[in-house]
């Protein structure tokens, strides 16, 4: 029994021979990129709808392409908007970007500090600054909320940029130093004894010998604080007093029609975001590869 | 070492994470269990009053929104698992030289407005909405017809989360896949597994690490959320968040009970993430 057990059926010894296996094998390749394909398109789907609706000449009824327009991409990029949207935009830019600069200086300082504690601190500090990541949006936005009350209490006019800047750099640092860790411990402590060995200050080391090696991790944390920036809606929410940023505006708009702009910008904001990261993508790999050309002469 | 007199520059962090996240946790607790008007605590007494107004038998309209709040999330992690794993898995062996490129494809929608995105959706599954008429220029249409109006409006939030948390599940997950030693996999079919005993011993059990990240990105936002379950349903549907939204302003002691009921989870996964991923390496 044991025997006839171990012997393949007719089918298993059908399904093994070797062209057919290989058939079977490229038949799971293209279902397996299909798979990729449709959900990919999926996540896409809205994005797209977004584009058409940036094109859509139709001001009553959002339902329905009644025609091809420019007039909402010229709208945008002559700044001729509607007062709300364009406060809107102007705030999550400028919050955006500040938060964005700020956080990326104090996140490096903050995580060259954590990588130079003592094990058992790093790993509690690294540990604190999993918090506001780990935090779900909302109570973030309470908390910071009860905190910028109080303060109201004593500054009555916090709330407003100034509360909605200092809520952004507050989860934003926590991406920055997160991103500049890994980099932090690739480097060779070494090097920074050596720079004060050769009467570096403090100062100059960190900036000529550790910020050089860990810039990487740095350029990334900067990326994932102005994304997150950018995008926040819940901790903007309980935060932001009387002003509106896009969120908020697009939020306000569940009942009711969107200026058409919000699309195009949408669209423009995305647009410039992706072709400025193939830029870099295609500089930086123009420049491996002119290096890998490089090499063997020196060697 | 010099450098490990540098640790004093983490030192006004530990300060300000005290002020922005440990003080407010406390308000939180005690607010709970308070009477107050706003955050002044003048005049106020201790009281259960916010935890009644949630957990009563008497009237069961916001524990039912507890346990539709809890099935939305739940589903549609769920369903984010269920995608976002084989799509992580299938970049991560890819044989494409350039992963980086695929990667960058799932990102990209993040740097939409979500929001925006979700008003897109919205039209998308609306029975007139704007691909159908693209489409009908050309003869096709496209509408989905749903049963009924709870029907329709628990898919669309369902569908609305996992498109706008779905790269949150591939992130951690690709990243974990793509560490994985390749020779432990060669070992395990050299020993005669295969593949699919392969990935059941060896690849899902190393991949754990970025599995519970991304279970834990994507529960937490869903379950916490309002913005997205509010536009999808057009203010009909009232979810955990919503509460805390139409409270923020009037009932600060109702607000910090919700809140205790979200951060008892995130509590939890706190403890998770910290058991299995001590350096947080799957969180960006």
């Amino acid at each position: 029994m044991g025997v006839r057990k171990k012997e393949p059926g007719r089918i298993t010894r059908y399904l093994r021979r070797p062209e057919v296996e290989k058939v079977l094998q490229s038949i799971a390749n293209v279902l397996k990129y299909a798979f990729f394909a449709f959900f990919m398109f999926l996540m896409y789907l809205p994005i797209i709808v977004i584009a058409i609706q940036s094109f859509n000449e139709s001001t009553g009824l959002i339902y329905q392409f009644t025609g091809f327009t420019f007039d909402h991409w010229k709208n945008v990029l002559t700044f001729n908007l509607d007062s709300s949207l364009m406060k809107a935009i102007s705030t999550t830019l400028l919050v955006a970007l500040l938060a964005t600069g700020i956080s990326t200086v104090l996140g490096t300082i903050i995580a060259i500090g954590i990588h130079s504690l003592p094990q058992k601190k790093r790993q509690g500090m690294v540990f604190l600054n999993q918090v506001p990541i780990l935090n779900a949006d909302i109570i973030t936005g309470i908390s910071l909320m009860f905190v910028f009350k109080i303060v109201a209490e004593v500054i009555p006019g916090v709330f407003g940029i100034p509360s909605l800047l200092i809520a952004h750099v507050f989860f934003c640092i926590p991406y920055v130093v997160l991103s500049v860790l890994p980099k932090l411990a690739e480097l060779d402590d070494n090097l920074y004894d050596a720079a004060l060995d050769l009467y570096c200050k403090p100062a100059v080391g960190i900036t000529k010998v550790i910020i050089p090696a860990i810039m990487p991790g740095i350029l990334t944390g900067m990326l994932i604080a102005f994304t997150m920036s950018i995008d926040d809606f819940l901790i903007s929410f309980f935060n932001a007093g009387q002003v509106n940023n896009l969120s908020i505006y697009i939020y306000g708009g569940y009942n009711r029609r969107l200026a058409p702009e919000v699309y195009a910008y949408n669209t423009i904001l995305s647009t410039v975001i992706i072709v400025a990261l193939i830029a870099m993508y295609v500089s930086s790999s123009l420049k491996k590869r002119k290096n890998l050309k490089r090499e063997p002469r020196h060697a | 070492m010099n450098i490990k007199k540098l640790g004093k520059l983490a030192l006004p962090y530990l300060v300000w994470m005290l002020v922005l996240v440990g003080i407010p946790l406390l308000m939180i607790f005690i607010l709970s269990f308070m009477n107050t008007d706003g955050v002044s605590f003048a005049g106020a007494t201790w009281t259960t009053a916010a935890w009644e107004k949630m957990f009563t038998l008497a009237d069961t309209t916001n524990l039912q929104i507890l346990g539709y709040t809890f099935l939305t999330a739940f589903v549609a992690t769920v369903i984010c698992f269920l995608i976002g794993y084989p799509m992580a898995y299938i970049v991560a062996r890819s044989p494409f030289s350039n992963k980086f490129v695929i990667l960058i494809l799932t990102i990209i929608p993040m740097w939409s407005n979500s929001l925006l995105r979700n008003v897109a959706l919205k039209n998308i599954l609306s029975e007139s909405n704007i691909l159908d008429s693209l489409l009908s220029r050309i003869g096709l249409s496209f509408s989905i017809v749903f049963a009924n109006q709870d029907q329709a409006t628990f898919i669309s939030i369902v569908i609305g989360l996992v498109l706008t948390f779905l790269p949150f599940m591939i992130l951690p997950i690709y990243t974990v896949i793509e560490k994985i030693d390749e020779s432990l996999l060669e070992a395990s079919m050299d020993l005669g597994a295969n593949r699919v005993r392969t990935f059941a011993k060896v690849t899902f059990p190393l991949s754990m690490k970025g599995v519970t990240t991304g279970i834990i990105m994507v529960f937490l936002p869903c379950f916490s959320g309002f913005a997205i379950q509010k536009l999808l349903s057009s203010g009909t549907v009232y979810v955990l968040g919503s509460l805390i939204e139409v409270n923020y302003i009037h009932d600060i002691n109702f607000v910090s009970m919700l809140s205790i009921v979200i951060l008892v989870l995130i509590f939890g996964s706190m403890m998770i993430v910290n058991k299995v991923d001590k350096e947080g390496a799957t969180l960006v």
